[in-house]
């Protein structure tokens, strides 16, 4: 019988398995609601625990709900429902009427002691964890085991160093207490009853041990990456290192996908608008005043833009690079962004960004446009290559430091840019108190724009961004 | 538990050698999920790549069960006049006109205002009446008298909104139409939606939803599909084309050649009444396999190295 467990025992096990199984799935990050549990329990019912690939295909029809997530189950239900070696054979016999008058299977020689020390252990019968053991009943464990780690809260595991901890509260919870202090009566008097007891405890302890480290390898896995992605949020860009790119990367293309979610689902709406009653009255005149054909009004779609001016000067280079990144990885959303860099004179960069990577991009930019930061020449070339089709939709979004090594900042070409366009953005990288202090302008700048914030880590661009992207409508 | 709707539906062995003879070969996991669905009377989510055979498995379903298919198409825009149901207006307004006449004779004898009102009232609900109801997909999937199939395709092509539109339809098989009450569906229809995954669906509809996912199928279950359906190529041929098409699919390609791709290309193939699959051969027809001009290039560099794949 290649049964998911080999028992004797009836559904209310069963379903109680398929309970645990639920909630191993949602440690695996699965979500599976409590509408979810019914349904996977009326497809149990359906498909039956004989047959496990069947088993398998129904539950993975109610539970799984992505490609992503069949993966995660296919691969949690494989081992959560491994076939159990060798006991099952000693199991079913031991399943009898008479189960409880049978010496206890497991190795001869346990069997053999255990025998000796029948009436001894007498006393213990009816402790259901000790019958469980000793009878080897598998699902009966398994569901103990479970359920005692789940009220030891053994998901919360974070450490290595708190495996041993939480063997302990598993063992306290599932009632192992009453097997010790049995042990320790027995020690002194009776070593063969001792020796079976301890068999016994030393086989539950190594089943906990196994729950704990599937539990730490399950949560602390997973926690100490959320760790380190979040550390890595609150680091200042400029300071990140090279080594840690490719996580950056990982963890700005995630962003970038829950915010390309969140607004790109609002973008789309119903074309048909209200009722136009003027055209509709005036073609109801051929059909003498009857509106035969109504007409309706279009709903209009506003087209953003957003144009991105972005120091690529030295110590600045490093945040534009994300800045930019961080837009592109949202072309879905925001279609029309057009980037510019400059630090001694501009250019319009858009094409180089769409056609390369965003590193290759970068530095091919910092080669073309290097050289001494002047926002005044800056301004102005923007001025002339773009300010035309700077409009109401239009977004402008400026990083640098607006340290302009004493040189006039051209605020009037600003200020201008402020009275045309939806928005003006002043991203910088220097924390606001060093606002103001030596060359920075930012005290002056702040002033012509709508708003000017500090942008160093990927948090705040984050933040930034949705809000951008919130204001849109 | 076992639907009675759908006998055809309660086993799934029966099942796989149903929709076998129907020309459609299915893995167990797609008979399983098929019989879930009558049995626990919930709607599919089909996903998966294009050409998988997802639109296909709701169409030999409807075959097997021998009730009539009912096919919404969705796309940006889809609203409910166009999925549920919809007034006749233009019926609505000539039926108006045409008893402009009779309006005397309601009205005759009528003294004042309100008697005139009172008995216009007794006919008011007349012009919202399911005469004047243009069933739409889905309202015309309920209405099936004896059940039916719905498929609901391409989903993700729908607007967001679109989707809480059919949670009624999908959890409780009824539509609210606020003239004329609650309508049931008569015997509950087997609903497939699929899926191409270009967005993300909402959690309230996937929630409602049994779900299966359907791959590209394995070297031995594309050779028996495509057996099936051109049985006029040599076994040995399918077999080398089989093995070609999946070693061009581990390319990277800007569209890897799907199940119905191959079945097209194995046509093609009997057509040009082809003995073995050589170098010529593939070159003329690849156009069949590969619908970009990119990846027919790239498939080109690599021919020799696929043939051989393909010869085992």
């Amino acid at each position: 019988m290649a049964g998911v467990r080999d028992r004797a025992t009836p559904a209310a096990t069963s379903s109680d398995q398929l309970l645990a199984f639920v909630q191993y799935l949602r440690g695996k990050k699965i979500p599976v609601s409590p509408a979810d549990t019914l349904d996977a329990i009326e497809v149990a019912e359906l498909m039956g625990y004989e047959n496990r690939s069947l088993l398998k295909n129904g539950l993975a029809a109610a539970l799984a709900k992505s490609r992503h997530e069949l993966t995660v189950f296919e691969a949690a239900f494989d081992d959560y429902f491994q076939p159990t070696p060798e006991r099952p054979a000693a199991n079913a016999k031991n399943h009898s009427d008479e189960a409880d008058a049978l010496p206890p299977p497991g190795t001869p020689e346990q069997a053999g002691l255990a025998e000796a020390n029948d009436d001894l252990l007498e006393g213990l019968r009816g402790n259901a964890l000790f019958d469980a053991l000793e009878s080897q009943d598998e699902s009966a464990l398994s569901v103990a085991i479970e359920t005692a780690a789940v009220e030891a809260k053994v998901e919360e595991i974070s450490l290595f160093t708190q495996r041993g901890q939480y063997v302990r509260k598993i063992l306290d919870a599932l009632g192992d207490e009453a097997l010790r202090e049995a042990a320790i009566e027995f020690e002194q008097s009776e070593p063969a009853a001792f020796e079976a007891v301890q068999a016994l405890r030393e086989q539950l302890r190594e089943r906990v041990r196994d729950r704990v480290e599937r539990a730490y390898l399950i949560h602390a896995a997973a926690a100490t990456e959320d760790l380190l992605d979040e550390s890595l949020s609150k680091l200042k860009l400029g300071n990140i290192d090279h080594s840690q790119m490719a996580r950056l990367k990982r963890l700005m293309d995630r962003m970038a996908r829950k915010l390309a979610a969140r607004h790109g689902r609002r973008r789309r709406r119903y074309r048909r608008g209200k009722l136009h009653v003027g055209e509709t009255v005036r073609r109801a005149i051929s059909t003498d005043g009857i509106p035969f054909h109504p007409r309706w009004r279009k709903v209009e779609r506003k087209r953003p833009q957003i144009m991105a001016i972005c120091d690529v000067s030295g110590s600045v280079a490093a945040y534009a690079k994300f800045l930019l990144m961080f837009l592109y990885a949202l072309q879905d959303v925001l279609p029309r962004t057009r980037s510019f860099a400059f630090s001694a004179a501009l250019g319009e960069v858009s094409d180089l960004f769409a056609s390369l990577p965003v590193e290759q991009a970068i530095e091919l930019v910092n080669l073309k446009y290097g050289g001494a930061t002047d926002y005044g020449r800056a301004l102005q070339d923007f001025s002339e290559l773009a300010l035309a089709e700077v409009n109401r939709a239009t977004t402008v979004i400026i990083l640098g430091d607006a340290r302009n090594n004493q040189a006039d900042l051209r605020v009037d070409l600003l200020a201008e840019l402020k009275a045309r366009s939806k928005k003006v953005i002043w991203l910088n990288p220097e924390s606001t108190r060093l606002w103001g202090t030596g060359d920075s302008e930012m005290l002056v700048v702040k002033r012509h724009c709508h708003v000017a914030k500090e942008c160093n880590n990927l948090n705040q661009l984050e933040r930034i961004i949705d809000k951008l992207l919130s204001d849109r409508r | 538990m076992t639907d009675t709707h759908y006998p055809a539906l309660g086993d799934i062995d029966a099942i796989q050698q149903a929709f076998e003879s129907a020309g459609y070969i299915c893995t167990t996991r797609i008979a399983t999920v098929v019989r879930l669905a009558a049995a626990l009377e919930k709607p599919v989510l089909i996903e998966g790549p294009p050409g998988v055979g997802k639109t296909e498995l709701a169409k030999t379903c409807a075959m097997v069960v021998d009730r009539p298919l009912v096919r919404l198409q969705c796309y940006e825009g889809l609203d409910e006049s166009k999925a549920l149901y919809e007034w006749k207006y233009g019926k609505q307004l000539l039926y108006t006109q045409l008893l402009k006449e009779q309006l005397g004779d309601v009205l005759d004898g009528a003294k004042g205002l309100n008697e005139s009102m009172s008995r216009l009232h007794q006919f008011s609900d007349v012009f919202y009446s399911e005469d004047f109801l243009e069933s739409r997909p889905l309202l015309k999937a309920l209405e099936a008298e004896n059940g039916g199939v719905l498929l609901i395709d391409e989903i993700d092509k729908a607007d967001f909104e679109f989707e809480s539109l059919l949670l009624e339809v999908l959890s409780d098989f009824q539509v609210s139409i606020p003239e004329l009450g609650t309508i049931h569906a008569q015997s509950k229809p087997l609903v497939f939606l699929t899926s191409n995954d270009t967005r993300d669906l909402s959690d309230a509809l996937k929630r409602r939803c049994l779900h299966l996912h359907i791959p590209f199928p394995s070297v031995e279950l594309e050779a028996r599909i495509v057996a099936s359906r051109v049985p006029d190529l040599a076994q040995s041929m399918t077999d080398q084309l089989v093995r070609f098409v999946h070693a061009i699919r581990s390319l990277d390609l800007k569209k890897a050649p799907a199940i119905s791709e191959t079945v097209d290309w194995a046509k093609s193939l009997v057509l040009l009444h082809a003995r073995d699959l050589d170098g010529p051969l593939v070159q003329d027809t690849l156009n069949v396999l590969l619908k970009y001009e990119e990846d027919i290039q790239i498939a080109e560099g690599q021919l020799p190295k696929l043939l051989a794949a393909a010869a085992g």
